[in-house]
């Protein structure tokens, strides 16, 4: 009887400190996510200065996704040298880029704003939760005057890097566009990129 | 004793139950990140009136009408259609679909992009020219790209400041794409068979793609022209991964993939625990 009772508490120890454990790292793996806030904290985020045009007026400062939990800075990038889209530099897995050789999210065409998946090591970075989203979400965006944009996800699509439709996603004047492009699959070492593109497509929400 | 093992009992359904959550939990997470499919890319048309012998012009797609009033040396933007063929059917403006003179199914293929230039000088010429695109350009370049839709005006080459930019361009055929040097530029094109040059001005701006079209007769009505039209130039796709096998950059950052193991192994545990418990209660 005395044995029993020692093995059902051991047992129980083991479990309590175990869950504990379990408890610590689900709350550090959190961490990522201070940049990536609530939409309660969106109005409180301070805004890096964009890199790139002079006039700001038009331009996006801020991402806000409440399906997923991104509340983000926006950089403005431009091209890397081989001709790719650039992706943020000041806060690369905090921060998101709009392609500022484009039109800025509200204007007619296709704007587009990249982010990184994950950091080295794999641990997740601001679109780490992109593939989460679901046609009819809303996606949010302030621009340097405070105004909020509203779009709503529209088509959802992984491309190889080779085969994706740039026109589709950067090109596209037929309305007013914002995609979101992040990377997804498995990670190629020998090419040192992931297999595969996922590109969320929105359309600007009538009022 | 009976009341103990009862609770032992229920102690250890309740781990298994707990495991097993944990484990379909993860489960449908790494399900939930998926995609079976994606959706089917349009494509990307852009049409030219290149025929001397077709006036102003309606054109209809798939029996819709897409352009009114299209005048010959015109360039639309690009404009997204469906993939897969469409009927495309050019008529005298006014006339009706029933009037075309032009009438050809075209297949596009899904994220493909095409300028589509109605050609021909005469009626038994008339056909439509289909070229593939590549709007993709490095930065703070320009790029340049030729069209020779002049019926008369033979194999063209081009030119800026003496230098040869372009050669060898054939009646309804493109020049390949050439990368030059933001800046505005006087082009000339002499012909193989017009011993008269044309020129045009053309300001090449950084990170636009100038397409330039050779329209019209040499000897004749309308008369040869150059007409460009300039479009941005696109980014490829950006690559926003990171070695999954590379060390933190960041050690307050815990990893997911670790807070998933441990889900994974409490939930084994719970359920090991649970079967430890059953066995523990049936010994006695």
């Amino acid at each position: 009887m005395h044995t029993f009772r020692l093995r059902v508490c051991l047992l129980a120890i083991i479990v309590v400190l175990a869950l504990s454990a379990c408890d610590m790292r689900a709350s550090t793996s959190e961490v990522p996510e201070a940049r990536i806030s609530h939409e309660d904290n969106a109005n409180s985020a301070s805004t890096v200065l964009p890199i790139g045009k002079t006039d700001p007026a038009p331009n996006p400062v801020r991402l806000i996704i409440p399906a997923i939990a991104i509340n983000a800075t926006i950089e403005w990038v431009g091209k890397k040298s081989n001709g790719d889209l650039a992706t943020p530099a000041q806060n690369p897995w905090e921060d998101v880029g709009w392609y500022n050789l484009g039109p800025p999210p509200g204007e007619r065409g296709s704007a587009v704003i990249d982010g990184h998946l994950d950091r080295p090591g794999g641990y997740p970075a601001v679109f780490w939760r992109l593939r989460d989203l679901h046609v009819g979400d809303e996606v949010r965006v302030t621009n340097t005057t405070g105004k909020t944009l509203r779009f709503r996800v529209t088509r959802i699509a992984l491309y190889p890097p080779q085969k994706a439709p740039i026109q589709d996603i950067f090109g596209n004047g037929g309305g007013t566009y914002l995609n979101l492009i992040t990377c997804a699959g498995d990670w190629i070492p020998s090419q040192h990129q992931t297999t595969l593109r996922l590109v969320v497509y929105t359309s600007l929400a009538k009022v | 004793m009976k009341m103990k093992r009862t609770l032992a009992f229920q102690a250890s359904r309740l781990f298994l139950g707990l495991g097993f959550i944990g484990i379909i939990a993860l489960a449908a997470l790494f399900g939930s990140q998926r995609y079976s499919a994606s959706a089917q890319s349009p494509s990307y048309v852009r049409v030219v009136h290149a025929s001397p012998f077709v006036g102003t012009a309606d054109v209809f797609v798939d029996g819709a009408k897409l352009l009114s009033s299209f005048a010959f040396g015109t360039v639309t933007g690009y404009v997204a259609v469906p993939a897969g063929p469409h009927k495309v059917q050019i008529a005298l403006v006014g006339k009706g679909i029933g009037a075309a003179v032009i009438s050809e199914t075209l297949a596009v293929s899904p994220g493909v992009v095409y300028t589509v230039a109605a050609t021909g000088a005469d009626p038994s010429s008339l056909s439509l020219q289909v070229f593939i695109d590549n709007n993709l350009l490095s930065p703070g370049t320009a790029k340049i790209r030729v069209y020779q839709l002049s019926p008369d005006e033979g194999s063209v080459s081009v030119d800026t400041g003496g230098n040869t930019l372009l050669s060898g361009i054939g009646y309804q055929s493109a020049s390949n794409y050439l990368s030059i040097s933001a800046g505005t530029y006087t082009l000339g094109m002499d012909s193989s068979t017009n011993s008269a040059s044309l020129h045009v001005s053309a300001a090449l701006k950084a990170n636009t793609v100038t397409s330039v079209f050779a329209v019209g007769l040499v000897h004749g009505s309308p008369n040869i022209q150059l007409v460009t039209a300039q479009v941005q130039g696109l980014p490829g796709v950006p690559n926003t991964g990171s070695d999954p096998n590379a060390l933190p950059q960041d050690d307050n950052v815990q990893p997911l993939s670790s807070w998933t193991w441990l889900v994974g192994f409490m939930s084994l545990l719970l359920i090991g625990s649970g079967i430890f418990m059953r066995r523990l209660v049936a010994k006695r």
